[in-house]
């Protein structure tokens, strides 16, 4: 990508990155008709967000994340701990329901990497929750307040030094490393070097060293499930991932109550942190972007929804550093997808000052109307389908909430059937209803 | 002149600083310590008024209530022959907990904040509790409500087979069951069986003052 960079303007570069990923060059399909359905199903895509008029009909795109492993009858554990099965519930689902993109199996993560680590950011099946049960956050003040100048300065410093040996148990003796910076001249390397060489530092080492090669051999008995799942002709519907800066700052460092107190007490700290980490989370999703060959970077949006603070504060403190995030990615050729969590029903004006065709928002408790309304020939939008009925519900519930969402929603294209959720779990009947009545009712 | 009133304005204005330092000027000058408590209860009145009118959100009711909490610890070495916050009349019990499986609460926290601070009695047993405990804590307590938090689908389950262990020991009637959570709706409700959903935490409040009125 770098090459063409400086010659092609951002909706140019990222027009070229998506009809690549479209084109499915590389891939060694099965057929041809595997071939044209990778086409078909990514054209979909495509389209919807470059908001072409009138596509054959809407991408069907529910979310998920363990839902495959629960309906084929495993466990969270099984599938944390055991690559095969992670991989094989994996294929057969997307041959057995046949949505229109496959998810990012890699984000279940690897269970025993986690374990040597003494990963504590989140608890996982098997580690704090039930077998049966999928990882959830840990959410704590894992960044003092005082320490916001440390994180402004050098965020990677602060992050390799002090926040990773907080947060990773094995990983706690590197908070005893003096800073990088000292290799820079002969006579000050000394006492890096001699820092690393302490025992526990070099226990350290070794748990991170023993990850990365645990993590090495699952990608490996992963990663060939994964590449027969677009040689069968799906796309994935995530290439990277990143987050909004205030998220970052509110999930994994600060926590919600203490981020929210400093919204009042040290507003200018958390000003100068969000927008600190806004190139580092560019980067970091375009990164995932680049090295899968697929533009689509997620944003999973947390802290800014309806009820989490007002609009006066989100446009303070959530929403410049989100979009900068969004138009650093587009600069880069991504596609940036926000998931929208919660509702954003005061928020919807804001979205539309991103570049236009460019983007996705796949809401969750948004007023899918609203969201046309706003939203329509500005960006793609998707999702709006209430995960409770696919959980709770019956297929006709599940047939008719789908008809009724297509009609509010749909429009004349921009639009992508989903789930207002990245479901943990899903029943059988009703998701097969949910993909198949959006495929049949969503024709333009 | 600086008195109460002045606190609960600062109070509801977010101003943190000036509300400690007025607390620990009023009560060093003589003020009733009853006084100050009353005049923090008012605040948080007004700022739950906010909430609901649109004006204040998660950050305002977060800080109000710690700086409640703070003013509290101030408070406390004047409690001698003071009534204490505890001793105050109570409208009601309330059992809180985020149900088996689901470890998040910061919503569950926020809503027993406020639900002591609108005169109930709260019991919170935390998160991840099995429904058994959840109902025999009801039980000891005499609850008038169980509130039930969840932000994953993963807690409808769980919260269905609480109510209807609750109709199976006969204590159904007896109190009423209010689900909270991100993914909580009319659907969920439903099948759980519960009284009422809620997705934000002063309708579950106000919710609650209205069952034991």
């Amino acid at each position: 990508m770098t090459d063409i960079k400086d010659h092609v303007s951002p909706s140019q570069l990222q027009a070229d990155f998506l009809e690549k990923w479209v084109s499915g060059e590389g891939i060694d399909f099965i057929d041809d008709n595997a071939s044209e359905s990778y086409q078909y199903r990514a054209g979909l895509i495509k389209d919807a967000i470059q908001l072409k008029k009138s596509p054959d009909r809407v991408p069907v795109v529910p979310l998920c994340t363990f839902a495959p492993v629960n309906l084929y009858g495993y466990t969270g554990k099984e599938a944390m701990y055991d690559p095969h099965i992670l991989g094989k519930v994996s294929l057969d689902y997307c041959k057995e329901y046949d949505a229109d993109a496959a998810g990012a199996a890699p984000m279940v993560m690897y269970g025993p990497a986690l374990e040597t680590l003494d990963y504590r950011l989140y608890k996982w099946p098997g580690h704090g929750v039930k077998e049966e049960l999928y990882y959830q956050f840990v959410e704590k003040e894992y960044m003092k307040a005082e320490e916001y100048d440390h994180f402004i300065a050098d965020p990677s410093d602060y992050w390799f030094r002090v926040w990773l040996p907080r947060t990773h148990g094995a990983l706690g003796p590197l908070a005893e490393l003096p800073p990088i910076y000292g290799t820079m001249e002969l006579p000050m390397a000394g006492p890096w070097l001699c820092a690393l060489g302490a025992p526990p530092i070099q226990e350290a080492y070794k748990a991170l060293l023993e990850a990365g090669r645990q993590c090495f051999e699952w990608i490996n008995v992963l990663g060939p499930y994964l590449a027969q799942i677009t040689q069968a002709g799906f796309p994935f519907y995530a290439g990277g991932a990143t987050k909004a800066p205030f998220d970052v700052l509110g999930d994994s460092f600060r926590g919600t109550v203490q981020l929210m107190m400093d919204l009042y007490r040290r507003p200018e700290k958390v000003l100068a942190a969000v927008e600190r980490l806004v190139p580092l989370m560019v980067d970091s999703g375009a990164a995932g972007a680049y090295a899968n060959n697929n533009p689509l970077v997620f944003i999973p949006l947390h802290k800014g929804a309806d009820g989490f603070m007002s609009n006066e504060q989100f446009e303070k403190f959530y929403w410049p550093t989100l979009k900068g995030v969004m138009v650093g990615l587009i600069e880069k050729g991504c596609v940036p997808i926000c998931f929208v969590e919660g509702g954003y029903n005061q928020r919807l004006e804001y979205l539309t000052e991103v570049p236009e065709g460019q983007c996705m928002f796949i809401f969750d408790k948004t007023d899918m109307a609203r969201a046309r309304k706003i939203l329509g020939g500005k960006s793609c939008i998707g999702g709006g389908f209430p995960v409770s009925l696919i959980v709770t519900g019956n297929v006709q519930q599940v047939q008719d909430e789908t008809k009724r969402l297509l009609d509010s929603a749909a429009g004349d294209g921009g639009y992508v059937l989903s789930i207002g959720c990245a479901m943990d779990e899903a029943k059988e009947d009703t998701l097969k209803a949910f993909i198949r009545t959006g495929k049949e009712y969503g024709k333009y | 002149m600086e008195n109460a009133e002045t606190l609960t304005q600062a109070i509801i204005e977010m101003e943190e600083e000036k509300a400690m330092a007025l607390t620990r000027r009023l009560l060093e000058e003589g003020t009733a310590p009853m006084a100050i408590f009353k005049a923090y209860q008012n605040a948080l009145m007004a700022v739950g008024k906010r909430f609901e009118e649109g004006v204040y959100f998660i950050p305002e009711l977060i800080l109000s209530g710690n700086m409640m909490n703070e003013a509290m610890e101030i408070i406390k070495p004047y409690l001698t022959e003071e009534k204490s916050r505890d001793d105050q009349e109570r409208i009601g019990k309330i059992i809180i907990a985020t149900i088996e499986g689901d470890i998040h609460d910061i919503g569950k926290n926020i809503v027993a904040t406020l639900l002591e601070l609108n005169g109930f009695e709260v019991k919170d047993l935390g998160v991840d509790i099995a429904k058994d405990q959840i109902i025999s804590e009801a039980r000891e307590l005499d609850a008038d409500v169980i509130g039930l938090s969840g932000l994953l689908t993963l807690s409808f389950d769980p919260m269905r087979e609480l109510v209807e262990a609750l109709k199976a020991e006969g204590l159904r009637d007896k109190i009423k069951v209010i689900i909270g959570g991100g993914q909580m709706d009319e659907q969920v409700r439903d099948y759980v069986g519960a009284d009422a959903f809620v997705v934000d935490a002063v309708s579950g409040i106000k919710l609650c003052k209205a069952w034991v009125d």
